[in-house]
């Protein structure tokens, strides 16, 4: 592992000039016009879960392309309540993760040297956070807001070099958390490692799948532990909680088997043999909720307990629009517990807030995002 | 009884994988029809039409390879499995790059929850970072490099599982790759299946099974191993010395559950044969090769009756396709008398 400790070690000044050089230098073929952000003041600040509850950030990200082929990726991203999102036009190598509160990660590599920041939407600001001559892949910050969690590969041989943790105010070096994986032919190699936090951010699951198919590392970062889930049959993770699992099956689309699988044993359940999209979140009561586009066509919705015993209809996506999942794909959105959303084909639209459908499933009235009460 | 049938049907891939780590018994090991994906089937012979997806619209190479692997799926479908055509006001959508419905992973990505009205489908693009590298296709290059992938294998895989198809369950050592086309690891050049251009056995199995055969000429893919029903009528049961009566086969699949839609199916255009045996000989000889009548699964001869006989059809397990052979009751037609000819001095008691 190669670490590059650059903010402490050429000082705020060249560091500002590195927040802009993220962007500056990795606006490919796109329309001219990417934001970069100018440098926050102060040390990074990522809100903690407590301090989330008004947040309204959303980004997606989007692949800019030439002549068919990968230049870069646009990450569009914004408040609700703004009419006009910011877009951030980033290596072809690169990674949105949030959002933090109102707060984005982003993560872009220029071939030579990966880089994060933190883009504070509110502030329309970035912190410089880390560079690495290793690639960062993929990176979140955990629900105290303050330690980044990084997932690297060797920049040459694309080898695993595990998850490392390190301050998001960069005192400390970096630390390895979780090793390398082992190769296993059941997943063959894997194309992508994600980070998921759990619905109470006790528990991180970091998930490394093959073409189809998923390792899942459920590390506690209170105590360094990790829990290994290496089934060949279940592929990608909808969400998680403190005692239970939310998985695909291993399908190349949809519909595909939703899973619940008990993290300390027990009996698996299966909560939908052939469910659509499907998202993860937390009543105000505190209660886990799993939705999913079920039935003829896909497009009713069904709330379910974890364990499967309680499952109510919620009614349709509106508008045509579908479910929006709670596993990352290509952006996110900050939500009070107890709200959905939709969007077309599942999507954040590139256009803003106003066009995001949100539900709030205790009340069941559905409004645009901009609309939530916070 | 298909090796394959019921439990392939009743569990997704998922779960016979779960149930193969478990080393359930009862679950084949490996090696049958591709296992049936959940979501409802598209019509007989539907054919659905294709457009690319506003905003996502592949690159010309890209989308020629779309092209054929529709055109690679309906010529090797041999099944009424729907078909696949672009059409500008088609309802199913396919997407390049941007990402909808697809998870994280994989190169390519499908939706068929819509089914029967539509479906989506995406390509991941070219270059995209996976974290072993990026990706390739190999119809992005005028000399394809080792490790692309061949966009019209992957297509194909696609609308495999559109039509409804999960992944083929292989033998560990992957012997029987070949035999699907829709496959859990998409191999990359030069690995053998890299570059499939036409559905394999095990898909086609499945197909058949789900949507039926076009016609009971059809061949049954070798990936099955179903059972057959042949039986045997004769004209009359009873003729006098000299007369020619006539036999009639008839050649079914025998109709289960686990055989789907081809439970029940006529076989035409096969091979039967006509044994006959004199009453109390235990040697059957072949007398004829039944001539398809041109009713489904329907077989005749005939044959002049010189003496009592028992007949019986005989339809032998076929090496090309997955029917296994059966033979007919035992059918007895007796000699009467001699009634206006002329009866030889001696009957034959056994066959010649």
């Amino acid at each position: 592992m190669v670490e590059t400790r650059w903010i402490r070690r050429i000082g705020p000044g060249v560091a500002t000039l590195g927040t802009l050089a993220l962007v500056a230098a990795t606006t490919l073929g796109a329309s001219g016009r990417s934001w970069s952000p100018p440098p926050c003041a102060g040390p990074p600040i990522a809100p903690s879960a407590a301090d989330r509850a008004d947040a309204t950030a959303w980004y997606r990200e989007d692949p800019i392309l030439l002549a068919g082929a990968l230049d870069g990726i646009r990450v569009t991203l914004g408040l609700a309540e703004q009419d006009r999102p910011r877009s951030m036009d980033l290596d072809a190598e690169a990674f949105a993760a949030g959002p933090f509160g109102d707060t984005v990660l982003v993560g872009t590599d220029d071939g030579r040297l990966s880089r994060l920041a933190l883009v504070d939407l509110r502030a329309g600001c970035a912190w410089p956070i880390a560079t690495s001559r290793d690639v960062i892949r993929r990176a979140t910050i955990d629900p105290d807001g303050r330690t980044v969690y990084e997932f690297r590969v060797d920049r040459t041989t694309r080898s695993d070099l595990g998850v490392w943790q390190r301050a998001l105010s960069g005192r400390g070096a970096p630390t390895k958390v979780l090793d390398a994986l082992e190769p296993d032919t059941r997943f063959g190699r894997t194309f992508i490692t994600a980070f998921t936090w759990s619905l109470d951010g006790g528990l991180l699951a970091v998930r490394s799948c093959g073409e189809v198919a998923c390792r899942v590392r459920v590390l506690d970062p209170a105590t360094g532990r990790h829990r290994v889930l290496a089934d060949p049959g279940l592929g990608d993770l909808v969400g998680l909680t403190g005692d239970r699992i939310i998985v695909r099956g291993a399908c190349r689309g949809l519909p595909c088997p939703v899973v619940s699988v008990p993290l300390r044993g027990g009996t698996r359940v299966v909560l939908d043999r052939a469910a659509g999209l499907a998202t993860m979140t937390t009543l105000v009561d505190g209660t886990a909720r799993v939705v999913l586009e079920t039935g003829p066509g896909g497009r009713s919705l069904r709330a379910s307990s974890l364990d499967g015993r309680a499952t109510e209809p919620v009614g349709t996506a509106p508008d045509g629009r579908r479910l929006v999942p709670s596993d990352g794909r290509g952006g996110a959105l900050a939500l009070p517990p107890g709200w959905i959303a939709f969007g077309v084909e599942g999507r954040l639209p590139l256009d803003g807030a106003g066009f995001t459908r949100v539900r709030d499933l205790t009340g069941g009235r559905t409004v645009d995002l901009a609309e939530v009460p916070r | 009884m298909s090796r394959a049938g019921v439990s392939w049907r009743a569990f997704g891939s998922w779960l016979l994988a779960i149930s193969l780590l478990m080393g359930a018994p009862g679950v084949a090991a490996a090696h049958g029809p591709d296992p049936v994906l959940g979501g409802a089937l598209f019509g007989q012979d539907q054919r659905v039409g294709f457009r690319w997806r506003s905003g996502s619209v592949p690159p010309p190479d890209i989308a020629n390879a779309i092209r054929a692997a529709a055109a690679d799926a309906n010529a090797s479908r041999a099944s009424r499995a729907a078909t696949f055509a672009f059409d500008a006001g088609g309802s199913s959508l396919i997407g390049y790059g941007a990402e909808a419905t697809c998870g994280v992973n994989g190169i390519a990505c499908f939706d068929r929850t819509a089914a029967p009205a539509s479906f989506t489908m995406w390509l991941r693009e070219e270059g995209r970072s996976f974290d072993w590298g990026k990706l390739k296709w190999c119809q992005m290059y005028d000399v394809p490099p080792n490790g692309c992938y061949d966009a019209e294998t992957v297509a194909l895989d696609e609308l495999g599982h559109v039509e409804g198809l999960g992944h083929h369950v292989n033998f560990s050592d992957d012997s029987d790759y070949l035999d699907a086309v829709v496959q859990t690891f998409s191999r990359t050049k030069p690995r053998v299946g890299w570059d499939m251009h036409s559905f394999g056995r095990c898909d086609v199995a499945t197909l058949q099974r789900e949507y039926d055969v076009p016609t009971s000429s059809t061949l049954i893919s070798t990936c099955l191993d179903l059972d057959t029903g042949l039986t045997l009528k004769p004209s009359a049961t009873s003729v006098t010395f000299g007369k020619t009566i006539s036999l009639t086969a008839t050649l079914k699949i025998i109709d289960r559950d686990a055989y789907d839609r081809l439970g029940g199916n006529w076989l035409s255009q096969r091979v039967v044969k006509l044994q006959r045996r004199a009453a109390g000989s235990t040697t059957w000889s072949t007398i004829a090769t039944m001539a398809h009548t041109g009713a489904a699964g329907t077989y005749a001869a005939s044959t002049t009756v010189t003496a009592s006989f028992e007949y019986r059809a005989v339809y032998s397990t076929p090496s090309g396709e997955g029917l296994n052979g059966d033979t007919s009751p035992t059918v007895k037609v007796t000699m009467s008398g001699c009634g206006t000819s002329i009866c030889p001095q001696s009957q034959p008691t056994s066959e010649r």
